[in-house]
Formats: C-alpha cells, sequence, structure tokens
C-alpha cells in the first residue's frame, strides 16, 4: 500500500512537469528540453527555506514559482529569437547551464552533496509526514495546475498559440505579437515545473543536482511525446504509463544499478518505435 | 613553474578532440540537415570495443582498434538504414528526426552501462609509463601526440574526399539539395548511408583515443556530442573548416575559463558560447 502510495505520488509530479511542458511543446510547437531546470529551481528553492529558514513550505513554493518565472522571463526572451532544432538546442543550452550553477553555487546548493533534512509541508494540524496525506496535497495541485492548463488552452490565448504554432507568419500579419505569446507560455509552464520542483523536494526530503540534468528533460518530453502532443489527458496518461511500466522491471529482480539503465532503455527505445510508428503519440492532436 | 604553455596545450587538445567530433557531425549534418543527437555515442562505442576486445577477447591492439572503429561505422550505419531512412522517406520533420535520434542515443548508452557497468574505465596497460614530451615548456603525452596527428590527417583527408573524388561530389550535391541531386541520377540514400558510416567511424576513432588519454564510461558520447555540436554551430554548421575553427575556440575558451573559475563551469562555458552566438551570429564564424 505504501508503495502504491510512492508511485502515486511520483505519477502526480509527472504528470504536472507533463501537462505543463505540453502547453510549450504541443500547444505552441515550441521543442523545449530545458524543463529539469525549472523544476530544479522549484525543488531548490523549497530545498533552501526550508533548511535554513523557518517560513515554511506553502511560502517556499510561492517563491519558488516567482523565481520560476524571472528565470523564465529571461531565458524566454533570449529563445525567441530562435525557431525549430535550433530553439530545441538553445533549450539544451540554458538546463546545462542551469544545471552547472546548481553544482557549483556550494554555499546555496551544496554542490554535488545534495541538500539533506528537507522537511515536509505543515498546514493546520494535518501531518504530511503521513504520505497518503502528501498524496492528496500533490493530488489537488494536479488537478489545480490540470484546470489552469485546460483554461488557457481553450480561451482566445490558446488558439492564438495554436495558430502561432501552425503558421506564425500568418498570425503575425494579423496583428498578434507571437513574442509576447510564446513567451508568457513558457513562463506559465516554467511556473508549474517549479511547484512540482517544491513538491519533489518536500516528498524526497533529499534533493542533489543528479535529479535536474538534461536526460531528467528528456525523460519529461519522453512523458508527453508518449501521451500525445496537445493533450493535456495524454500527458497525464503518459506519466502515468511511464512511471509504471519500469515497475515491472522491478519485479523481474534486476540489482538496482542494472534496473536504473533498463528504465533509460527503455525509455530511449519508446521514443524510436514512437517516432517511426505513431509520432502522435497515445491520443495526441500534434505531430512534431 | 608558468602555467601559459600548458594551457595553450591543453587548449589545443581539447581543439584537436572536439576538430574530431565536430568534423564527423558537420559531415552527416552537410547531407542530412539534421542534429544527429546519437552521434556522440560513437565514440562511446568505438572505446569499449576496443576494451571488450583487448582485455576480454585478447586481441592485439590495433587489430581491436580497427574493430572498434568499423563496429562504430557499422553502428552508425545501422541507425540510419533502420531509423532515420524510413523516417526521411516518410518525409518526417527535422524534430522528429531529433527526438528518434535522442531515443537512440539514451537507449545505447544505457545499454553500454549494463553491459560494461558505468564505472570509469581506461584502456591503457599502465597508467604513467606514457612517454612525455615536452614543448614550449608544455608536457604532452603520447597519446595526446597522436590525437593532435590524427585531427590533422582526418580532417586533409576529409576535404581532400569532398573535394577531389566522385563520391565528395555527390555527398556536396545531396548537401546542395537532395532531390535535385536524387534527379540526376545519384543514390542519395546509399551516398547518405555512406556518409553515416564515415562520419561515425570517425568519431569511434575519436572515442578510442580518448579511452587511452583519459578513460571511458557510458555518458562520454553526450558530453562529446554536445561539445561538436556547439564547435560545429559556432564555427558554421555544415562546413568543414567552420567546425575546426570552432572546435579550437571553444578549446582555448574552455580551458582558460577554467584557470580562473572552477572546473565544473567547463560545460556552462561552453553553452553560453553557443548562446551567444545563436543570438548574435547564428549561422556561424564562416557564414555560408
Amino acid at each position: 500500500m505504501e508503495y502504491l502510495i510512492h508511485l502515486s505520488i511520483l505519477f502526480s509530479i509527472y504528470a504536472i512537469l507533463g501537462v505543463s511542458l505540453n502547453l510549450v511543446i504541443g500547444y505552441a510547437g515550441l521543442l523545449s528540453v530545458t524543463h529539469a531546470a525549472f523544476y530544479g529551481i522549484g525543488a531548490y528553492t523549497t530545498a533552501i527555506f526550508l533548511t535554513k529558514s523557518n517560513i515554511g513550505f506553502f511560502s517556499s513554493l510561492i517563491l519558488g514559482i516567482a523565481i520560476a518565472v524571472v528565470i523564465s522571463l529571461l531565458i524566454g526572451i533570449i529563445l525567441s529569437k530562435f525557431k525549430g532544432d535550433y530553439y530545441a538546442l538553445g533549450t539544451f543550452g540554458f538546463n546545462a547551464i542551469i544545471f552547472a550553477i546548481f553544482l557549483n553555487w556550494q554555499n546555496m546548493t551544496r554542490g554535488s552533496l545534495g541538500i539533506p533534512g528537507i522537511s515536509r509541508p505543515e498546514l493546520f494540524d494535518i501531518d504530511f509526514e503521513n504520505n497518503l496525506n502528501f498524496l492528496i496535497l500533490a493530488v489537488i495541485l494536479l488537478i489545480l495546475i490540470y484546470f489552469s492548463s485546460r483554461f488557457v488552452i481553450n480561451s482566445s490565448f490558446g488558439r492564438v498559440l495554436k495558430a502561432i504554432r501552425e503558421d506564425e507568419t500568418a498570425i503575425a500579419v494579423f496583428g498578434y505579437n507571437t513574442l509576447y505569446f510564446k513567451l508568457l507560455i513558457f513562463i506559465i509552464s516554467a511556473a508549474m515545473a517549479a511547484v512540482a520542483g517544491s513538491l519533489y523536494a518536500s516528498y524526497i526530503t533529499f534533493i542533489d543536482p543528479s535529479s535536474f540534468q538534461l536526460t531528467e528533460s528528456m525523460f519529461i518530453l519522453t512523458i508527453i511525446i508518449l501521451g500525445g502532443l496537445a493533450n493535456l489527458r495524454g500527458s497525464i496518461l503518459g506519466a502515468l504509463f511511464l512511471i509504471l511500466l519500469p515497475e515491472i522491471l522491478r519485479f523481474v529482480g534486476f540489482p538496482s544499478d542494472i534496473e536504473a539503465q533498463m528504465r533509460q532503455m527503455v525509455y530511449g527505445i519508446v521514443l524510436i518505435i514512437l517516432m517511426l510508428y505513431r509520432p502522435q503519440g497515445f491520443i495526441g492532436e500534434y505531430k512534431l | 613553474m608558468d602555467i601559459l604553455p600548458q594551457l595553450i596545450l591543453n587548449s589545443i587538445i581539447a581543439g584537436a578532440i572536439y576538430t574530431l567530433v565536430a568534423l564527423g557531425f558537420n559531415f552527416i549534418y552537410g547531407a542530412t540537415k539534421f542534429f544527429n543527437l546519437a552521434h556522440g555515442i560513437m565514440a562511446a562505442i568505438g572505446g569499449y570495443a576496443v576494451f571488450y576486445f583487448t582485455k576480454t577477447v585478447g586481441l592485439n591492439m590495433y587489430v581491436a582498434i580497427i574493430l572498434g572503429i568499423a563496429l562504430a561505422g557499422l553502428v552508425g550505419f545501422g541507425l540510419d538504414k533502420f531509423i532515420y531512412l524510413p523516417l526521411r522517406k516518410r518525409k518526417a520533420s527535422n524534430m522528429v528526426l531529433l527526438v528518434a535520434s535522442l531515443g537512440a542515443m539514451t537507449a545505447m548508452q544505457a545499454l553500454i552501462a549494463i553491459l560494461f557497468s558505468s564505472r570509469f574505465k581506461t584502456l591503457t596497460e599502465n597508467v604513467g609509463t606514457q612517454k612525455l614530451f615536452t614543448i614550449f615548456g608544455g608536457i604532452i603525452t603520447q597519446t595526446q601526440l597522436i590525437i593532435l596527428l590524427s585531427a590533422a590527417v582526418i580532417m586533409a583527408s576529409l576535404v581532400v574526399m569532398l573535394y577531389k573524388t566522385q563520391f565528395g561530389k555527390s555527398v556536396r550535391a545531396i548537401s546542395d539539395d537532395e532531390e535535385v541531386a536524387r534527379i540526376v541520377g545519384i543514390h542519395t540514400n546509399k551516398i547518405i548511408g555512406t556518409v553515416f558510416f564515415i562520419g561515425s567511424a570517425i568519431t569511434g576513432f575519436t572515442g578510442i583515443l580518448i579511452g587511452f588519454d583519459v578513460g571511458i564510461e557510458p555518458t562520454m558520447g553526450l558530453n562529446l556530442l554536445l561539445k561538436g555540436v556547439i564547435a560545429s554551430i559556432i564555427g558554421g554548421v555544415g562546413n568543414i573548416y567552420g567546425g575546426v575553427l570552432g572546435a579550437f575556440l571553444l578549446g582555448f575558451l574552455e580551458n582558460f575559463g577554467i584557470w580562473k573559475l572552477s572546473g565544473e563551469w567547463k560545460d556552462a562555458i561552453a553553452f553560453a558560447l553557443l548562446i551567444v552566438f545563436l543570438i548574435f551570429r547564428p549561422r556561424g564564424i564562416i557564414n555560408k
């Protein structure tokens, strides 16, 4: 039971990451591979404030979002100059740079040693040391993010995004400032990733830079491509599938080192097969 | 001890290694026009093949090196034949190819880690017995000297091949416009297959050299690839000379950068350079 709750919490965190990344890749058509950086910003903000001050989880969550917004604004402005695969390459770069900051800003992040002893949230008298209560919190945040994402894409703002994805020049001719739209969705997505990061830090109670590498961004990318681009339910499905699939490997009984590598191999093969036979994923509405 | 000559020498060696990766990458990019992220893994394949053939099978070192180069080339050829070629025939976008190559990279890297464990390994028999040479007060090992020579020889042969042979003419024709090349009767798919073989073999050889110089680990591919891509882009992507120029610029900047900063900033410096170039000079130094 405890194990199922653990998987469900992980699923909620990755579903948040998937839904938020889908806004940028699926709806705006921008192949961003830097999501783990914002995920990490959320996680580190929570970790640092929970271990060095007593402002509490929820304030640190808000601070994490705020920092992610500022950084994503700066990164987004630079990225707005790029298109297609150059855009993807630029996001690679930012992920690597932010990872290097996590690794090297020793007095804040403790570098590769990581930050241990992060506390669980405190709210009224609810005991979040209990994983079931934590799961409820994670699911509530997931639902909040899912519905706000749905609100965004169903609004006129979301329709303009899809139009940008299909033909940016055409929509620009109609007088829309496409830069503003692309920037805003990038920031919204980054803020949501920071929420997932705060949850992760507080749940695992220990973080180190290795969780926020380029490979993590690629994993989130696999989730949304598998589930389907431009379909929010798809991202949830993708997260569910990719969190559960490797658990089968655990029951086969490989040593943990090999199991982690097997997992990576499964992700890689899933990506190749998808690109070859079903580039729209399970229920996607847009192909790269 | 004066540090400057050593710094310059280190920069040149790094530049030569990046040159080798960028040469292979650029060669393939010129013909296919997509970012083949699985290119770097060929270095790991070459390195581990030599490790396997010398330490486990017990073959002669030179035979093992030739087998390693051939194996890397064959894997590259196979990737094209079974993944990229079907995708190209379906007129898949560059981003689909990029994601497929990402999957291939992840899967192969994990496979190598499963077969050989992810621990760091070295190819040299007795570390520390390498011949050392002193040039202008800086020290260089025998392997590093071979790296420098190889970079020069391979670059020269590639240029001769591209500009003096029938095969090279076909490659350049495909690079200009694949469709037209096909119409005038060039077997484009066959040529691109050969290009993949050669490009991958060069990177496989690079991996072997690195294995003798420092050592091999499964993740060496991604890091090398990113450096190769950065070198190609800042030099002028798809341009052989540009790649070389970019590689040496990168090598110097990285090594002089970590003179003042800690070594872990190396990657961040490389990516910062990439982003600066993407913003101000996206076509690279040598503008085509």
